[in-house]
């Protein structure tokens, strides 16, 4: 369906702020942003894909259009609420301006309707303007250019309209409205000359409620804020959230939506025709939902359409209409019928542009800038519609000068917008593809360790392509197998063997309970007693965002089991704070057993009892040892560190003593210890250098307790790309030595010292 | 950056693990409590500025240490470097109490020469039906330490402002008396940037003057 771009009459809308702006701004824009958005964000709905946006889209205007008149009081409604797709401050226009509703719902044609209803219920005070506008033939703001057919008659039919609670805005037959209908991408707000009833009559074939809706999705395209929910029933005053600074949408979006297609991106959001909205209002009865999904899928629809519509264009940009100062502009589309964009853009400013719009206008004074600043940061997710606005007849007019001053701040906004909406879509668009990207991978991965690597571990472990994939990550199903395999079972555990010590440390702590935790018999029994306690206090406070490590959660007992038995079978370590970590992770991934095998074997290697049992020395010689490469690959940050004094301890016993689970997010944590069974614990220590490297800029502008605090509580949003890019650009090579070598060569260091000197001071 | 502060103090938090010592920092600095949070590896690291007196602003870094005797051996090198200490305890665990003597040797023998300020903090004063420590003893072994003792919750927000304000203002009296004073290789106390307006050239010879943390 094509959507003719009607001329679009910009109507004066009084957009007041939802503070209670003051009617008589003198620029009243209409602002309708795309519903995409919003659409579903607060609801945390995942946004409708394209298609089926258009295809609801199809249906809602199938439906609306299928209503006649009367009957379309149900569609009407439902529509209106999509049509509402008015951002929230749009109802809080709606409210405050008499004839803002119907501005702004235009598009909806109930949309305006139904705000107006509000708007005069509930703004008593809403000045003229509205009122008269929708009285005054050719200053309709056509949201859905049904007003625009409305006004056929003028102010009349507008006004019926208007006055038609909630009803929908039942075109008049006369609105060929189909045409409207067709303009579901288009948020035309077909101009609502009084006699144009051709504004949208040209192109579609159906109902006038079809060209109702038309106008509405166009609106609702346009706008960004999802529509009106069906509750949204009572014009925008229902609106629940107060957005004074929000510009309302005029038409499309109710207040929610407008947050939400705020901060949808784009083009996936493209409100799409009314006509999805409507469907989708069907479905839901949220508040928020449908009017969401349908600005969504109006939107999105729209977009596709507009793709495939010769002439129509997104954001195209419509030339301001000359206007005498006292009349309502409409921003009139190209001359092209398919101009989508033309239509639309001109015709809803998006709630953001269209308070930046006022805001900057000085003859909106009563616009805090506040609300402009908040509004720009929340440009219009998808194509918005601007509606350059004239005064309305009460207020002084503007000079010509600044008339002209308007349209071009109006002109550029518009151009900012449909700029920031592209751009968002292409991010989105990116990020998307990558994701599939990813997962696509780890699925083919998935085969090949499954198929290919396992069954002949050992002769395919040491292959280089078998550990490039290993360092691309371990699919989630394969990890926990190749944990264990590459940690490897030195210490011979069988799984017997770990009942054993099960069952011993159940009979300490049932002994323990019953004697009281306060019996000390003896220093070993007394750390082992602490030992147990706590683990039962570490066990909870193990990965508390996960849930199930806590009392009752589905790991609890798991936990505590793997940590009591390695208690006893290693009583010379004990319990340690860290490990709680570590063997939480492998029983993530892991069987019971296999997980306890995996745990005992892994602090057994060389770097982890060192850690565990605080030997100090040796950990000073890793510290050393990780300096010597630190300064090799950051000398900047380095330096930096060491003008703070700022020494290893401080951040890498919390990394090595927890593996990186409590500091990294823990899928990351994962991908780390992937590679670190596969290099060993230097690996560990490159990690460290390469999370120094990934933000050496950030910390080279932090003092010492900022980057202390910074390296043990990492950015949730730790890139794992990034961040292993960066740990491969870090070379672990120094005066080619390489780790081991480095680092026994200061073990040797200090047996020499400690064979020559007699007294040793530690340091 | 921060805005100018006169001095900063090093102070470090000290006691058996899960007494409390990190819920009190994170109620101190962050103003949240929260029943449930990772145990402290190592080391953690706060900030908090107090306005002592009028145009006299103290930044605290405050060092949380991980409790379990394990660590000890790490931590010990932390409390040189540091001029202030609150020894914690849990009132509704008697272990954690008889254990504080303990810390206070330890500590104090690692930083002779130097002293170091302390105050005692009972925690947990929120559970009173499962106190296993009397005021009484507390205030009483206070008395011998020659401390001071005060009794916080951080689930309840209760005096945990105070404890510190305190400590810190002790601190401050006795650096006004001269018994405490920055030290070159001493990061216990170091002064900061001067309130005053500088000029380019000023501030660059006032700068080299203090020191720069």
């Amino acid at each position: 369906m094509g959507y003719p771009p009607s001329v679009v009459q910009k109507c004066s809308v009084i957009i007041s702020e939802h503070s209670g702006l003051s009617v008589d701004s003198p620029v009243k824009l209409m602002v309708e942003s795309s519903s995409s958005g919003g659409r579903g964000a607060e609801e945390g709905r995942p946004p409708p894909r394209i298609s089926d946006a258009t295809d609801r889209q199809e249906n809602i205007i199938q439906g609306m259009f299928s209503h006649s008149g009367t009957s379309q009081t149900e569609k009407s409604q439902s529509q209106r609420s999509q049509d509402h797709e008015v951002p929230e401050s749009c109802d809080k226009v709606q409210h405050q301006t008499s004839t803002q509703p119907c501005g702004t719902k235009l598009p909806n044609g109930h949309a305006s309707l139904n705000a107006h209803e509000g708007t005069e219920r509930d703004f008593p005070k809403s000045t003229n303007p509205t009122g008269s506008y929708l009285n005054s033939t050719e200053d309709h703001m056509m949201a859905n250019g049904e007003l625009s057919a409305d006004s056929k008659g003028g102010a009349v039919s507008s006004t019926s309209l208007i006055n038609q609670s909630h009803s929908e805005i039942t075109l008049p037959p006369q609105h060929g409205a189909e045409d409207r209908c067709s303009n579901t991408q288009d948020s035309v707000i077909k101009s609502t000359h009084g006699d144009e009833g051709e504004l949208c009559s040209s192109d579609s074939p159906s109902s006038p409620k079809h060209s109702l809706r038309t106008f509405s999705s166009s609106s609702f395209f346009n706008t960004d804020s999802a529509p009106l929910s069906p509750d949204d029933d009572e014009t925008f005053s229902t609106s629940d959230t107060p957005d004074d600074l929000r510009f309302m949408d005029v038409s499309l979006n109710s207040r929610n939506t407008y947050e939400i297609s705020r901060r949808q991106s784009a083009p996936d959001n493209i409100p799409g025709v009314l006509s999805v909205a409507a469907a989708d209002l069907t479905l839901s009865q949220k508040k928020h939902g449908i009017s969401e999904i349908f600005s969504r899928n109006l939107f999105s629809r729209k977009q596709r359409e507009a793709q495939s519509v010769p002439g129509w264009k997104l954001f195209g940009k419509v030339p301001l209409r000359e206007s005498p100062p006292k009349d309502s502009k409409t921003i009139q589309q190209e001359g092209n019928p398919g101009n989508l964009t033309s239509v639309s853009t001109p015709n809803l400013l998006s709630s953001g542009e269209y308070e930046a719009k006022v805001s900057k206008s000085s003859q909106s004074p009563s616009l805090p800038a506040q609300g402009r600043r908040k509004n720009l940061e929340f440009e219009p997710l998808s194509t918005t519609a601007l509606i350059l606005e004239d005064r309305p007849a009460n207020l002084p007019a503007k000079s010509e000068e600044e008339a002209q001053r308007h349209r071009q701040e109006y002109d550029e906004m518009v151009a900012e917008a449909k700029k920031r909406e592209l751009k968002e879509a292409q991010k989105k668009k990116k990020q998307m593809k990558e994701r599939f990207k990813q997962e696509e991978s780890i699925a083919n991965a998935m085969v090949v360790w499954n198929n290919e690597i396992l069954p002949n571990w050992e002769s395919m472990r040491g292959l280089r392509r078998v550990r490039d994939l290993w360092w691309q990550g371990l699919p989630p199903n394969v990890r926990g197998k190749v944990w264990s395999l590459a940690i490897g079972n030195e210490l011979n555990i069988t799984s017997d063997l770990y009942e054993i010590f099960l069952s011993r440390a159940k009979e300490r702590w049932k002994s323990f309970r019953e004697t009281g935790s306060e019996m000390e018999s003896d220093v070993d029994s007394a750390d082992r007693e602490s030992s147990l306690d706590l683990i039962k206090l570490d066990i909870s406070r193990t990965f508390p965002s996960l849930f199930i490590f806590q009392k009752g959660g589905p790991y609890h007992d798991l936990l505590h089991s793997v940590l009591g038995a390695y208690t006893c079978y290693r009583p010379d370590v004990g319990y340690v704070q860290g490990m709680s970590f570590i063997a939480a992770v492998l029983i993530l991934n892991l069987e019971e057993a296999d997980a306890f095998i995996a745990f005992a074997n892994l602090l057994n290697k060389p770097c982890q009892m060192a850690f565990f049992r605080v030997d100090h020395e040796l950990m000073l010689k890793y510290f050393a040892a990780f300096e010597v490469f630190f300064e090799e690959n950051l000398p900047r940050l380095f330096s930096h560190f060491q003008s703070y004094n700022l020494t290893p301890d401080l951040y890498l016993i919390d990394w090595i003593f927890t593996l990186y689970t409590k500091s990294l997010p823990l899928d990351v944590a994962c991908r780390v210890w992937d590679v670190f069974c596969r290099d060993g614990e230097e690996f560990l220590f490159r990690t460290g250098l390469g999370i120094l490297r990934l933000y050496e800029e950030v910390l080279l502008q932090m003092d010492f307790i900022h980057i202390a605090q910074f390296l043990t509580r990492l950015p949730d949003d730790t890139p794992p790309e990034r961040l292993f890019s960066c740990i491969a650009n870090t070379q672990m090579i120094s005066c080619n030595r390489k780790w081991t070598q480095v680092f026994n060569a200061l073990i040797k260091d200090k047996e020499m010292e400690k064979s020559s000197s007699p007294s040793v001071k530690n340091s | 950056m921060d805005i100018l502060w006169q001095y900063q103090f090093r102070i470090i938090l000290l006691g058996d693990s899960t007494v409390g010592k990190s819920s009190l920092l994170k109620r101190f600095t962050d103003g949240i409590y929260s029943d449930v949070a990772d145990p402290t590896v190592g080391v953690d690291f706060y900030a908090r500025s107090l306005d002592i007196e009028p145009g006299v602003k103290i930044k605290l870094q405050l060092w949380d240490t991980a409790g379990q005797e394990r660590f000890r051996s790490i931590t010990t090198s932390y409390y040189r470097n540091s001029v202030g200490g609150l020894l914690v305890f849990d009132l509704t665990n008697r272990k954690t109490f008889d254990h504080v003597r303990e810390w206070h040797r330890e500590v104090s023998e690692h930083i002779l020469p130097h002293h170091m300020v302390y105050i005692l903090i009972g925690h947990k004063s929120d559970l009173s039906r499962d106190r296993k420590v009397t005021r009484d003893e507390a205030e009483q072994l206070a008395a011998e330490l020659g401390i001071r003792y005060v009794e916080t919750s951080a689930k309840c927000n209760s005096n945990v402002e105070r404890a510190f304000e305190l400590l810190t203002r002790d601190i401050y009296e006795l650096m006004k008396m001269g018994e405490i004073s920055t030290r070159d290789g001493w990061d216990g106390v170091k002064s900061g940037l001067t309130a005053k307006v500088l000029y380019p050239a000023e501030e660059e010879a006032e700068r080299e003057k203090s020191c720069n943390c």
